[in-house]
């Protein structure tokens, strides 16, 4: 190459300098354009979003499993230095959990006597769905996962997405490989739930903070620290009853709630297909009754 | 001839390394490692790779790279699109203005610099964030990712230096 000589730098560097500055205008600009484009075209933004989440999804998928064993290991060390007082804790436990379990035997028995008697329509059928967490941004203004199902293992938008524990959040968006999970302690999360025996109707309403708040309480509801909160199913999108955390704070400003998942093993999530259809698809309920009662006489008459 | 083409190809590959070593970093900041209560804080890796290679290789990364460094952020975290960009166009902007102060500066110097521009653009992208999602967005966990960002910073540096010295030999 040519090295410029000194009157081309002269008028190299002013012309330089001007098309940097130009251009970091024009980004910044652009910048703007994309933000004002985020917030009026969403669909937009949601495509654009899936299919890149799709495309980086198989190498966060290859990537994230030595990972997920190394966490495993560590894990494994720490579960090992406490061994003996876990053991203990663990017994116990597995004995007030037997006689729960004795106790919701007796409950489902009873349920199913009543649901007879009262001729109540069943609750639709629930499918789930196990998919690996690959992805987990962080940072500091948004709560989300990304899963290795999406479209094509049959996750669908607003689905709940669960771990043993309870409740973890809703699937938001969905590519045909891969899905954004919504964690419930989200600044955009909002899930109607039911609170305490007396099952108050309530909101949870996620603030990025690792407990979110409930709002929209009835000015008679008396809650305590200590009250399950629950999915309430309003909304039809989640099945009611799923457990989500215990209230933690009662507080004059707001009311905060402590999730049980444990966010920092999530691995694995289960997407709760919850067929909604099955209620208002109310010819094929009465066809699986009628099913059902036609199999029962049969084996009757035998 | 061949060998011509080969070293063009090699010519081309240092060149846009720190782009793809950048974004690489976007991509590796997503995975899920669970360390209790890490997940809040990952540090903003992009910002760091932005500003080592704006200070030491400022031809290598063109403000366009930091344009699309940036979107590319913003669509993986699921967030508001544009607060990242601008945020990093912002510390790329506040190098190239005082870029002849880098040219002598130590180490610990570059580093306290990378905090006052860190703090500027995460200051930036917290803004902008609230601006787009049109809420208050509580400031404290964006303090502790800066904390983190600071603190990593000289751990990723010395991965890059010895990367270039590697490349330069």
């Amino acid at each position: 190459m040519n090295k410029p000589t000194g009157s081309e730098i002269r008028v190299a560097s002013p012309l330089k300098a001007w098309a940097s500055r130009f251009a970091l205008l024009l980004l910044v600009g652009a910048a703007f354009g994309l933000m004002l484009i985020g917030r009026t075209n969403s669909f937009l933004v949601e495509e654009t979003r899936t299919a890149v989440t799709d495309m980086v999804t198989p190498i966060l998928d290859a990537v994230s499993q030595p990972v997920d064993t190394f966490s495993g290991v560590i894990d494994q060390a720490e579960t090992l230095a406490n061994l003996q007082s876990q053991n203990v804790s663990l017994k116990e436990q597995n004995a007030r959990l037997l006689h729960w379990q004795a106790v919701a035997r007796r409950l489902e028995a009873e349920n199913a006597a009543l649901r007879d008697l009262n001729q109540m329509v069943p609750d639709p059928g629930m499918r789930h769905i196990t998919a690996r967490v690959v992805g987990d941004p962080g940072g500091a203004f948004v709560r989300s996962v990304l899963i290795n199902a999406g479209e094509r293992n049959g996750v669908e938008k607003g689905q709940a997405a669960t771990t043993g524990a309870g409740l973890a959040g809703r699937v938001a968006e969905v590519g045909v490989r891969s899905a954004r999970v919504l964690l419930v302690t989200d600044i955009n999360s909002r899930i109607p739930v039911a609170v305490g025996d007396g099952r108050e109707r309530a909101v949870l309403a996620g603030d990025n903070t690792n407990a979110p708040q409930l709002l929209y309480l009835g000015p008679t509801a008396q809650l305590q620290v200590g009250d399950q909160v629950s999915t309430s199913g309003h909304g039809g999108v989640f099945p009611p009853g799923l457990p989500i955390g215990v209230v933690s704070a009662v507080g004059e400003t707001a009311i905060r709630v402590e999730p049980f998942v444990d966010w920092s093993h999530m691995e694995v999530l289960r997407i709760v297909d919850y067929e909604m259809s099955g209620i208002l698809d109310f010819q094929s309920v009465e066809a699986e009754r009628a099913e059902r009662a036609a199999a029962a006489q049969e084996e009757a008459s035998r | 001839m061949s060998q011509g083409v080969f070293h063009r190809l090699d010519g081309v590959a240092r060149n846009i390394s720190p782009f793809f070593v950048t974004l690489l970093l976007v991509l590796m900041a997503l995975l899920p490692i669970r360390v209790t209560d890490f997940g809040p804080i990952v540090p903003a890796v992009a910002l760091i790779g932005v500003f080592f290679w704006s200070v030491h290789r400022p031809d290598l990364m063109p403000i366009w790279a930091v344009f699309i460094i940036g979107f590319v952020q913003d669509l993986l975290t699921g967030g508001a699109w544009g607060p990242g960009i601008v945020g990093l166009l912002v510390a790329h902007a506040l190098v190239a203005w005082q870029h002849r102060f880098f040219l002598a500066a130590s180490f610990v110097l570059i580093w306290c610099v990378f905090m006052l521009v860190a703090a500027v653009a995460m200051a930036v992208t917290w803004m902008f964030t609230c601006m787009a999602m049109m809420t208050y967005i509580d400031p404290e966990p964006v303090f502790f990712q800066f904390l983190m960002t600071v603190a990593i910073y000289p751990c990723l540096a010395w991965v890059f230096l010895r990367g270039q010295r590697l490349f330069q030999r």
